[in-house]
């Protein structure tokens, strides 16, 4: 278990190093650099050959690359390309925002998702796994920018009840922040419910097919105890799967959702960086959500085999 | 300007949109006469408009109010925000440079212009010279004095193999910037030059303090100062309380983007930001039903451009782009795709917003498909691919409509879309079709200069004509309007008829914003009365 956890973080750090050089590579060969689109139409072959040297822009890509690399070693993530502004310096707030918002659905969304999971799959064929399974499959259909834009177009233009953005002033009052930000949570907890739903039920349905089930059932268990008690153990691995991968898209891919609220965020900020070709700033988006998802996918295996006793304990 | 019909009309009498201008003129100071002559030249009669503009002069009395928050969105941030203004390109920079620094001088409403941080400004007879006046007294937010010594470094940026000012071939005829004293200047030119404090107004010669090298937390002499300053969240700009002229209107303005356009449209209807650039012309219709807010649309010379490069097939044969010419269906362009808020173009950069060198007298070239099948049968062209990429709204849609025209007469319009990043590095003047978009220049001279001149690096189309070149560098030591006219057209016609630029449209600045914020002027040269507002706008809901 120990090993196998010290294993997985040395393949994730690989992983790191390996997305680190393809985002590089990735960035480099998209057309133009980060002079041609900052000084765009008003550029001029010197004015770009100065921006470049300023910038230390003239340097081979490789030398590019391991400065880079030299600063995460140190600690030093840079500076943007782009803007002049430390990378730390527009990390930092998005960072905040966007764990705050991700934390806040993952607290209400898991726990929900798993006991109407539970409870969709305890009770099959009737009226509430129908409600369920009807509501679910009508919200994955729904792409996230289409509720985000109805619920702006209810709540805020026609309604006025809350703001159309979430663009976390500072000066904003503790209730005027939570205002803001209940639309982007409501479509978020949305999108990534239903998903959750869908799956725990299906993972436990798939355990109730197999032997020792039929078994228990044989033996007069209750259901509510077959699931509970037997099933749920044997379904945990796949369902922390599609959580900790649900999780990960809340840090990195939620750029629809920032977007249609202005809500500054980290994956926002890495398409910025993508567009202005900004190396070290994508580098750095990079890191963080390659990281996410290594981090949360460790843990969902972890979770996985402590809840399992045959991969607990291997022969 | 529309007036409704009825006796002796007020104010309200007036579209939404005009009665915005008509008080935000008047509240701005600009003279009962001049507005009678928007209204007139809008069709009102005399009584007509002089009842108008009572009635609005007395609402207005009660309105410029000082205090309040304005909130501007506009479409487009991120990390490359900067406040360097030498490398200012984007309507956020501007409106956040206009609201930290001064300039020189500063435009009027009609691109005219008027001292700002040099009280006084001429030149000697031969435009060869011009001597700026520094203003006494002003000082920089952190409390040092502004004096010459500030102009010659904010001047000087612009200059030199390490500038990466993105206005340097705007000034590069002042052959060497001269301090005379503590408050004066001069600029001594390689030759004739009547409009160079034109240039000094736009905002890239904007005044920084000596030495500013870091950009984070610069130094300026304006109306704000920098609360928090964010490249791509957003910055809060507070009042400046020891400005040296009576102070700006709002407490304080915070500065964003959202870019998403359906979701800027719906946080100015939900009343959650006052400002917004860049409206969308399909949601007119939307600001217009709703209540308390208004459309701000200004007539400019910005356009969008079709470019067929003069130095390879198939722009270098002069039927092809004849042809071309000819199957643009310019008033269909207008009042479909920019939805009315614009004008035709005639291929020629210069329209009506340039004042009196433009050259009306030229006759609007009409869709006329012979003689575009007649030029294309002569090129020996059947086939052509165009590179598009939204660079102006509408831009697909204007080459969209020309592909469909180009069938009519024979020709295989090919059209590869392309990304709008990268597209000014990679693909504009780099392959033989591709589309252009500038905004309007400060004047005539410096719009035709920077993109029609034999050397000029931005020539679209790489069109070389010699006599063009000798036209523009003449005209400018011209002070015979007569003359100077003639010249002027002269340019013009050459463009028109010869280059490789097709301009069947010029694009309105259209904007919106809320009924509770006034003093936005008309000013042609950018969005919101050519990015002005920050000092000027005030809240009337307060």
């Amino acid at each position: 278990m120990q090993r196998m956890v010290i294993q997985r973080i040395i393949i994730g750090f690989i992983t790191l190093w390996v997305v680190s050089v393809l985002v590089f590579i990735g960035t480099s060969i998209l057309p133009g650099d980060v002079a041609e689109i900052v000084l765009g139409q008003t550029a001029t072959p010197e004015s770009l050959a100065a921006y470049r040297a300023e910038r230390g822009l003239d340097q081979p890509l490789y030398m590019q690359y391991l400065t880079w690399l030299g600063g995460m070693f140190t600690g030093d993530l840079g500076t943007s390309k782009a803007g002049g502004a430390s990378i730390s310096s527009l990390i930092s707030g998005r960072f905040g925002n966007t764990m705050l918002l991700a934390g806040i659905v993952a607290i209400i969304s898991v726990p929900m998702s798993v006991v109407l999971g539970l409870l969709a799959a305890m009770y099959p064929g009737t009226w509430i796994d129908r409600i369920l399974t009807f509501g679910t499959l009508s919200l994955i259909s729904v792409p996230e920018f289409f509720i985000a834009t109805f619920m702006v177009l209810i709540f805020a233009v026609q309604l006025q009840w809350l703001p159309a953005i979430a663009t976390m002033s500072p000066e904003a009052s503790f209730w005027e922040t939570i205002g803001s930000m209940a639309m982007p949570l409501i479509t978020l907890i949305i999108v990534v419910a239903a998903q959750m739903i869908r799956m725990t039920r299906a993972g436990i349905l798939n355990v109730m097919n197999s032997p020792y089930i039929e078994m228990a059932i044989l033996k007069g268990v209750k259901r509510k105890r077959i699931i509970l008690r037997h099933a749920f153990y044997n379904a945990i691995g796949p369902i922390v799967n599609v959580i900790a991968l649900n999780l990960a898209y809340l840090v990195s891919g939620v750029v629809i959702v920032e977007t249609i609220f202005a809500y500054p965020g980290l994956a926002k900020l890495m398409i910025d960086g993508v567009q202005t070709r900004d190396l070290p700033l994508v580098q750095a988006c990079a890191m963080i959500f390659c990281g996410t998802y290594v981090i949360l996918i460790i843990m969902a295996d972890v979770a996985a085999i402590l809840s399992n006793p045959r991969l607990r304990n291997p022969k | 300007m529309t007036e409704s019909k009825g006796k002796s009309p007020t104010i309200n009498s007036l579209s939404h949109t005009d009665q915005d201008m008509v008080k935000s003129g008047l509240s701005r100071g600009v003279s009962r006469r001049v507005v009678m002559g928007w209204l007139m030249a809008g069709g009102a009669t005399v009584a007509g408009a002089g009842s108008i503009v009572a009635s609005a002069t007395k609402a207005v009395a009660a309105m410029a109010q000082k205090g309040g928050t304005i909130k501007f969105a506009s479409d487009l941030h991120g990390p490359s925000d900067t406040l360097d203004p030498g490398l200012n390109t984007s309507t956020i920079d501007y409106s956040r440079g206009r609201a930290h620094y001064n300039g020189l001088v500063q435009f009027n409403d009609d691109t005219s212009v008027r001292p700002e941080l040099a009280e006084e400004f001429s030149s000697n007879a031969d435009n060869t010279e011009w001597t700026f006046k520094l203003r006494q007294g002003v000082t920089f937010h952190d409390g040092s004095s502004f004096t010459a010594d500030d102009v010659m470094y904010s001047m000087g940026r612009h200059y030199g193999e390490k500038s990466t000012s993105t206005a340097k071939t705007l000034v590069s005829d002042v052959a060497e910037w001269v301090r005379v004293d503590e408050y004066t200047v001069k600029a001594k030119m390689s030759g004739p030059n009547g409009d160079l404090p034109k240039i000094l107004a736009t905002s890239q010669f904007k005044i920084i303090k000596d030495g500013t090298t870091d950009f984070q937390n610069p130094m300026g002499t304006g109306p704000f100062k920098l609360a928090d300053y964010q490249p791509g969240v957003r910055s809060l700009h507070t009042r400046n309380e020891d400005y040296w002229r009576d102070g700006p209107n709002a407490d304080s303005l915070e500065i964003f983007a959202i870019t998403d356009k359906v979701a800027r449209t719906s946080a100015l209807l939900s009343g959650d930001i006052d400002l917004m650039q860049g409206l969308d012309p399909k949601a007119i219709p939307q600001i217009e039903s709703a209540p308390g807010v208004g459309i701000w649309s200004v007539a400019s010379g910005a356009y969008i451009g079709i470019v067929c490069m003069t130095n390879t097939s198939p722009g270098d044969n002069k039927d092809f782009v004849l042809a071309m010419k000819y199957i643009q269906r310019r008033e269909k362009i207008v009042r479909s795709i920019l939805k009315g808020q614009g004008t035709v173009g005639n291929d020629n950069p210069i329209n009506a917003a340039y004042g009196p060198d433009f050259c009306s007298d030229l006759p609007i070239r009409q869709h006329d498909l012979d003689k575009a099948k007649f030029h294309l049968k002569k090129s020996g062209i059947t086939e052509a691919t165009i590179q598009v990429a939204e660079v102006a709204p509408g831009t697909t849609d204007v080459v969209l409509l020309m592909q469909r025209e180009a069938q009519k007469i024979g020709l295989k319009l090919n059209i590869n879309k392309v990304p709008n990043d990268g597209y000014w590095g990679a693909v504009w003047m780099k392959t033989p079709m591709n589309v252009t978009t500038w905004n309007m220049r400060p004047t005539a001279n410096v719009m035709m200069n920077l993109a029609f001149a034999p050397d000029a690096p931005w020539n679209d189309s790489l069109w070389a004509n010699e006599r063009m070149g000798q036209l523009l560098v003449e005209s400018r030591a011209v002070t015979d309007a007569a003359l100077r006219h003639e010249m002027y057209c002269e340019m013009q016609t050459l463009i028109s008829e010869n280059s490789g630029m097709i301009i069947p449209a010029h694009r309105n600045y259209l904007d919106a914003k809320s009924d509770n914020v006034e003093g936005i002027g008309t000013m042609p040269l950018g969005s919101l009365g050519g990015y002005e507002w920050p000092e000027f706008a005030f809240r009337t809901d307060l």
